[in-house]
């Protein structure tokens, strides 16, 4: 069984035509437009609030970043807000990335009475508008006692039905029942099957679902502003206070943006590595 | 293997219980003296971190916790709180925009007569005072700061337009509305290019209406807007200097607004004490070339804030003493001189503090003595509950007809039209 | 005979434990707001009042007679359609180029996703500019082909074309790495023999890549359907963070009007049902939506 993983890897990569210049250039293009308003927001950071309204608008950044940023750490509890908003994102990525892949191999490739009903029922939580649900989830958090506590923050979101319904999605098409039925005259057991065949293949869809989790988790303000009080804030929570106001500071909240930004950018890194090199190391492990 | 998740999750959450257990549990007991923890949650830039510190050193027994948010997620917050009975701060901090509302349940809050506020009434003009008075006469706030109305205008844009610059002789121009447009069309017919002589009808619509005897409600919180003739009026006047071509058609708040501070798309616009802060911030290379006179008319008021004690704070007693001790006009002096917010209590008014403070970015402008005037005799309008609501509705009407997508009377019509809904 | 009655068990039992700590913690959780939303809906419930009298239908009753309500329905499908069908057409574009042999994988990636990344906070801010009558960017650069100033805001079709363009800019990439993903998993063989075959690039990814990512591109229209549906931020953001959307609705979506019934005038029996009849809507057009991409043909 193993072997069939191997094959199925090997094959990969080696034949295809290399890109010409035109798709560089085009990708250059939308990679460029794609990162504009993070840099303009270090632009701006890094200059003062009469940047904005300048023509043509500065593109060269100014000296100002550092003391901007000093000034964000101390007007709010920003690196307890970093802590906060790291442990949020993690525990709710590694909880959803572990449920979806359990759900989604299910869904996908197993047999069971109520399979469709289910599935549905699960695509359709994700129908529901969830604006409103902050007053009975407020409620319910407040009779268990976790308002101002990280655990309201964490814990309606250990499961996301977008999760479920992606690796469903994905393992249907990426997952070959022959893999499956081989495995099983292997004498695997099903567990033995989400273990050695399944995890590998789920990789890449996994590490895509770690990252958009991760993001979403870290942007998350609605819910957050109204569950955490500012002396125990994530980022967001922390970033509102800072762009509130009678008289806003461009220059200081996009300095905030920017720092609170980076830690995205690095997870996006590590998972980005993820999804190249997902399938190759899952294969020689199985 | 299959049966060890569920297990694993339930032990998951049954530790996460228990951790928080912990965590949310009693934590009044600190040393031989036992304190009492005072939340109050404030929005924006209350300026208050100091006094609490002085607070606490007069009074050893009491621990001051502050929460501050944005104003939008704070006064969400109050309404979540309020309504599911939890949450709410000992003290919270309610804006003008959003007193009507509160104030239509009274019963969340304390009566601060009950606690004392009988007292400490003669310290605000009679308007601040009613203002927070509810229907069934409960007193839910004590006042913190106002948001007196001038009228700040470009000197240099009225020098090229002929005007005068000086802001006795510009105040002199508009001691009404018509003499405000008049000077409008002095200016436009100078035809500046780019440049238009207010900002949009938002702030001059508000400005107008805020000086009738009754605004959107009567005081038993019926809505008079179709009936009361200051409404349509406030509207009209509005739409006359629209009509005669004086808006830069500019939504507030917005990239072009902001820009036109400094590159000059607007000559004047009305602004409250705390738009100051704003200018100065989105134009700081303009310093100089603005000014402040008297917003036609003499009196107006937009924004400032009041502090309130909700029902379901354990302190009522000991969160009023904190909160009348803050809006003492020692307090709101020294805040006053480290923020600028502009203080609402009567006495400094006449105080040098105030009567002496020049803004340097305003061409050294007396703004603490033209801020005071407008707001000492301004007199009490009754805000009802939707009143932040009804305004945006007529707003909007206003913005359609400047646009040019409906005449006067079918945006007022539609205008009305909203309003029931909202009602 | 026990491993053969453990091994019907494992196969028949062992599905309800994978999908079970999902049903488990969305019910202790997820299901409450849901169900309490929908109780409320019946009933004149303000947040401000203490008195909830019961309505039955009411609610639904003047929300179907409410222009407004209609208006936003429409504002939200036309952005929808604005917004959807380019990105995901572009994000299928861009995850096939990504899915060759390029230098630079990780970068490229990573900047994709820079739009999803960027704080909403400073999406505002700088989007504000661009859009902006007088001093904006894209009427700047407008303005170089002889365009006259536009009021983005001002009009209906205008503000949601600047909406639509704000939402591609945010989604596209996100969208081109769920395709991404998909496509690691199409055996390499399939490609190499179309190429031996003289397939372009094109026509490699309408013949195999399509149909073998079925799934996934069933899965990117529902949830962007979904998305759109509920699309909240953009318009909000677009219009100063006033619900109404414009001043004369002209940019208010459905969302933006359950927001404005729930948290601006605190009616949240008349926002709860707006929130129940946007999920009969949400079905509905996740329906057609589903039933129009099912027709791509399997491989």
């Amino acid at each position: 069984m193993a072997t069939l993983t191997q094959t199925l890897v090997q094959v990969r990569r080696k034949g295809l035509p290399r890109p010409g210049r035109l798709t560089y250039l085009t990708l250059t293009a939308i990679a460029f437009f794609s990162a504009f308003p993070l840099y303009y927001s270090a632009v701006v950071g890094s200059l003062d609030n009469s940047a904005l309204g300048q023509v043509p608008p500065p593109f060269l950044p100014g000296g100002n970043l550092i003391g901007n940023i000093e000034r964000v750490f101390t007007t709010v509890p920003f690196a307890t807000a970093l802590i906060n908003s790291a442990i949020v994102a993690t525990s709710i990525t590694v909880s959803v990335m572990l449920l979806s892949t359990l759900a989604g191999f299910a869904f996908a490739k197993l047999r069971f009475r109520g399979r469709n009903g289910l599935y549905l029922a699960v695509v359709a939580t994700m129908m529901v508008p969830t604006q409103l649900g902050i007053i009975p989830l407020y409620m319910l958090m407040a009779d268990i006692g976790w308002i101002d506590t990280l655990y309201a923050v964490i814990a309606p979101n250990l499961v996301s039905a977008f999760g479920v319904f992606f690796m469903t999605q994905y393992l249907s098409a990426a997952l070959p029942t022959e893999l499956l039925e081989a495995g099983r005259v292997d004498g695997c057991t099903t567990f033995g099957l989400f273990w050695r065949v399944v995890l590998p293949l789920a990789r890449p869809a996994a590490a895509v679902l770690g990252m958009l989790t991760f993001m979403n988790a870290w942007n998350d303000f609605f819910w957050p502003l109204v569950v955490l009080t500012p002396e125990n804030p994530t980022v967001q929570v922390g970033l509102s206070a800072i762009s509130s106001g009678y008289s806003v500071d461009y220059s200081f909240t996009l300095a905030a943006t920017t720092v609170a930004t980076i830690p995205l950018l690095v997870v996006a890194m590590l998972f980005g590595k993820q999804i190249i090199q997902g399938i190759m190391q899952g294969a020689l492990k199985g | 293997m299959r049966g060890l998740i569920a297990p694993a999750v339930t032990a998951l959450l049954l530790t996460s219980l228990a951790a928080c257990g912990g965590q949310s549990g009693p934590t009044a007991s600190k040393g031989p003296a036992e304190k009492t923890k005072i939340v109050i949650a404030t929005f924006n830039d209350f300026g208050y971190q100091s006094l609490y510190q002085e607070y606490e050193r007069l009074h050893p027994d009491i621990d001051v916790v502050e929460r501050v948010a944005a104003a939008e997620e704070h006064h969400r917050r109050i309404a979540t709180s309020l309504a599911t009975g939890k949450g709410a701060a000992d003290i919270e901090a309610i804006e003008e925009g959003w007193i009507g509302q509160f104030k239509a349940q009274p019963d969340k809050f304390a009566n601060l007569l009950d606690l004392g506020a009988g007292q400490i009434k003669d310290r605000w003009p009679a308007w601040k005072w009613q203002t927070s008075i509810s229907k069934d006469g409960k007193q839910l706030g004590l006042g913190t700061d106002v948001g007196g109305l001038a009228m700040c205008y470009r000197t240099d844009l009225f020098e090229k337009a002929g005007l005068p610059t000086d802001r006795e002789e510009v105040s002199a121009l508009w001691s009404t509305w018509d003499g405000y447009i008049e000077t409008g069309r002095k200016f436009a017919a100078a035809k500046l290019p780019k440049t238009a002589f207010f900002d949009g009808p938002v702030v001059m619509y508000r400005a107008v209406l805020g000086q009738a005897d009754v605004g959107l409600y009567n005081t038993d919180d019926t809505v008079v807007v179709e009936t009361n003739p200051a409404v349509r009026a406030a509207f009209d006047k509005t739409i006359q200097a629209i009509d005669a071509g004086l808006s830069a058609k500019i939504t507030a708040w917005s990239a072009d607004w902001n820009a036109g501070f400094q590159r000059g798309s607007f000559a004047t616009i009305a602004c409250p004490s705390w738009m100051m802060a704003y200018i100065q911030e989105q134009a700081k290379n303009a310093a100089g070339k603005w000014d402040i006179a008297k917003i036609p008319g003499g009196t107006g008021n937009w924004g400032g804030s009041f502090l309130t004690v909700p029902k379901q704070g354990r302190n009522q007693q000991k969160a009023f003493e904190l909160a009348s001790w803050l809006t003492a006009p020692e307090q709101q002096a020294k805040v006053f001189r480290s923020k600028g917010n502009f203080p609402s209590t009567t006495k400094l008014y006449t105080d040098p503090v105030i009567t002496q403070f020049k803004n340097p970015f305003f061409n050294d402008a007396p703004v603490g003595k033209i801020f005071s005037e407008s707001v000492a005799t301004m007199k009490a309008q009754y805000l009802g509950p939707k009143a932040g609501d009804i305004n945006t509705a007529i707003n909007n009407a206003l913005g359609r007809v400047e646009q040019g997508k409906q005449s006067p009377t079918d945006a007022w019509n539609q205008a009305l039209v909203e309003i029931k809904k909202i009602l | 005979m026990i491993r053969s009655w453990l091994y019907r068990a494992d196969v028949k039992a062992s599905p309800y434990a994978y999908v079970l700590p999902f049903f488990l913690l969305f019910a202790a959780l997820g299901a409450f707001p849901i169900l309490y939303t929908g109780w409320v809906s019946l009933h004149d419930w303000s947040l401000l009042e203490d008195q909830h009298t019961f309505l039955g239908l009411g609610n639904y009753a003047e929300l179907l007679g409410d222009s407004y309500f209609w208006n936003a329905l429409f504002n939200t499908v036309s952005i929808l359609i604005l917004s959807t069908v380019p990105q995901l057409l572009l994000a299928l574009l861009l995850a096939h180029v990504l899915n060759g042999r390029l230098r630079g994988q990780t970068f490229w990636r990573v900047s994709m996703l820079l739009p999803n990344i960027t704080s909403v906070v400073a999406v505002a801010i700088i989007f504000g500019q661009l859009f902006g009558r007088d001093y904006g960017v894209v009427n700047w650069f407008l303005g170089l082909f002889g365009v006259g100033q536009i009021d983005w805001a001002a009009g209906t079709a205008t503000s949601h074309i600047a909406i639509a363009t704000m939402v591609i800019w945010r989604w596209t990439g996100y969208n081109a790495l769920i395709y991404l993903a998909a496509m690691q998993a199409v055996p390499q063989s399939l490609h190499e023999a179309a190429i031996i075959d003289g397939a372009t690039s094109l026509q490699r990814l309408m013949k195999i890549t399509i149909p073998a990512i079925r799934p996934t591109i069933i899965f990117t229209v529902i949830v962007s359907t979904i998305g759109g549906m509920q699309m909240l931020a953009e318009p909000l953001l677009f219009g100063g963070g006033q619900p109404t959307g414009g001043n004369d609705h002209q940019f208010q979506t459905l969302t933006l009007y359950l927001f404005e019934a729930g948290f601006g005038r605190f009616d949240f029996g008349y926002a709860s049902a707006t929130a129940w009849l946007m999920f009969v809507v949400i079905v509905m057009a996740a329906g057609i939506n589903y039933l129009f991409v099912r027709r791509i043909r399997s491989s």
